[in-house]
């Protein structure tokens, strides 16, 4: 397998690569048509770029002004799952690999547990207790160190992206990307520290990007049991990639598209004799696209994560979200005992109603939607 | 209809085997939607977009991409034609594909160009027991299902 490593990558060469990549290695070995051989790419982007998940709204993701002050370049992910901020501290992860034939889609739970499998190596071997947790995550005792993606290429080809934490700045972070969060303050930073980590807290000293990248490289090759072979674009895969990139991810038909799927934020809080409970939520049509669960109640360490991470990108649905929670309350009913199910899950519907009540609204009223939630984006 | 335990295949639909979308043919539209294994493997639909009406397709061309829970991937068209109708609900919220896959959920229409011809390469009446049969143990085996 090709190794390609490069750093400082624009967003938009950086997304146009990969999928080239992803579209080319999906024709498969033939003489008469450009491909590619299956690839890892292991880059970094240029500080910093905000990117955005196949489908999201650029406008509810990410503070625009800001991004626009401080030079941040804006795109969006052939992949799917939520937006990120990429820099020199942020290793991306982009595998390309033939499908097997049209069996991608009967195999899509189990593909995210396999590619990522070389990034849970590569961290377990630098001492990071590092696991997959079903859906889209790599998560160290209930915190997110990196986020997982699978695009399938109509052609067949596969990419799995991946975005390694080797360190963040997490209030910068927040003033990048939006969240369900009224404000920016001490108590919001560190309720975003417990829910993610790096490997730089993880491992508790200093490591450089490079260091982390040749440990993921390593765990690639021990993992799918191939030698890796260091290597650059080829030149006819530069004209593809740069034609892409001129036609897709430097334009903003491609960048600025919308969805039909309104977003829509509700909050709710419940007084429990253990303590308050308070809801944040995003909603995206009826996806929980964000949910962050506080309050002054106790819960043993990474409890409260684990919720959230399993309420994320799940439906909305009352009782999918019941059934939720209660296999996450059966495997941890020690560690959430003071954080009583029934009001929780009252707090969650109630902060669900009201998102939907919000995007009624911003719907009945069109002036008063900052976004115009339609457009043709294929 | 032919059902195993928690998943249905309508009897009267067509299916494709390779990416378990479902065809319903009336004369002169085929309306199609996604398949019960097909959701079980993707997850909850988070968003769709669709090509626009009028736009001619061939059979196993790209109408749309979707977002699930684990992968962002292309809609196939399983018979050739001209997209004749998007589900604009389904649009608005894909989550209706998953809770009402044969009904509400569907997600679009085309006027077909060759339904006979396309129709022989998709899994139909009694092939579709069988079918469904050799899919769920594959699956299973497979331990993309319980």
């Amino acid at each position: 397998m090709r190794l390609i490593t490069d750093d400082s990558v624009t967003a938009s060469f950086g997304l146009a690569a990969d999928e080239c990549l992803a579209a080319r290695v999906g024709v498969g070995e033939r003489r008469d048509v450009a491909c590619s051989v299956p690839t890892l790419r292991l880059y970094t982007y240029r500080s910093h770029c905000a990117l955005v998940g196949r489908f999201q709204n650029l406008e509810n993701e990410v503070h625009r002004a800001y991004c626009a002050e401080h030079n941040l370049s804006l795109n969006r992910r052939p992949t799917g799952g939520g937006a990120i901020i990429m820099g020199n501290d942020q290793l991306g992860v982009a595998l390309t690999i033939p499908g097997s034939d049209d069996d991608s889609y009967s195999r899509a739970r189990e593909l995210m547990t396999q590619f990522s499998s070389g990034v849970v190596h590569g961290l377990q071997s630098l001492g990071v207790a590092a696991s997959f947790r079903r859906k889209n995550d790599i998560e160290v005792n209930g915190r997110k160190i990196v986020g997982l993606g699978i695009y399938r290429a109509p052609k067949g080809g596969l990419l799995f992206h991946a975005s390694l934490l080797v360190g963040v700045d997490i209030p910068f972070m927040l003033r990048v990307l939006k969240t369900p969060f009224e404000k920016i303050s001490d108590k919001e930073i560190d309720t975003v520290a417990d829910r993610i980590t790096t490997v730089r807290r993880e491992i508790g000293r200093e490591i450089t990007v490079d260091e982390v990248r040749a440990r993921v490289a390593e765990g690639y090759a021990a993992t799918f049991g191939v030698s890796l072979n260091g290597g650059g674009f080829s030149d006819d895969e530069c004209v593809a990639i740069t034609k892409l990139e001129r036609g897709k991810y430097l334009t903003a038909e491609w960048v600025d598209q919308t969805t039909a799927v309104p977003d829509a934020q509700g909050s709710a809080k419940i007084k429990t004799p253990n303590g308050l409970i308070d809801v944040r939520l995003t909603l995206a049509g009826n996806t929980i696209k964000a949910i962050m669960i506080g309050g002054d109640f106790f819960a043993a360490e990474g409890a409260v994560a684990d919720l959230e991470s399993t309420l994320r990108w799940h439906s909305a649905d009352p009782k999918a979200v019941v059934a939720t929670l209660e296999s996450v309350y059966a495997k941890r009913a020690n560690d959430l005992a003071s954080l009583p199910f029934d009001p929780l899950t009252q707090t969650i519907q109630q902060a669900v109603r009201r998102a939907r009540v919000a995007e009624s609204a911003s719907r009945a009223d069109p002036y008063g939607c900052f976004v115009t939630p339609e457009g043709a984006h294929v | 209809m032919s059902t195993n335990t928690n998943y249905t295949f309508p009897k009267d639909l067509y299916y494709d085997r390779a990416t378990h979308i479902w065809a319903r043919y009336d004369d002169e539209t085929v309306t199609i939607g996604l398949d019960a294994l097909g959701l079980e493997s993707l997850g909850d639909m988070a968003y769709i977009s669709l090509q626009a009406v009028g736009l001619p397709v061939q059979r196993g061309e790209s109408i749309g991409s979707l977002e699930a829970a684990k992968m962002v991937g292309d809609v196939i068209a399983p018979v050739g034609g001209v997209i004749a109708a998007r589900n604009e609900d389904v649009l608005r919220d894909p989550s209706l594909i998953n809770r009402d896959p044969y009904g509400a959920g569907w997600i679009l229409q085309i006027t077909p160009s060759a339904w006979d011809a396309d129709s022989h390469q998709l899994a139909h009446g009694t092939d579709v027991t069988a079918w469904v049969e050799s899919e769920i143990e594959r699956y299973r085996s497979q331990g993309w299902i319980e």
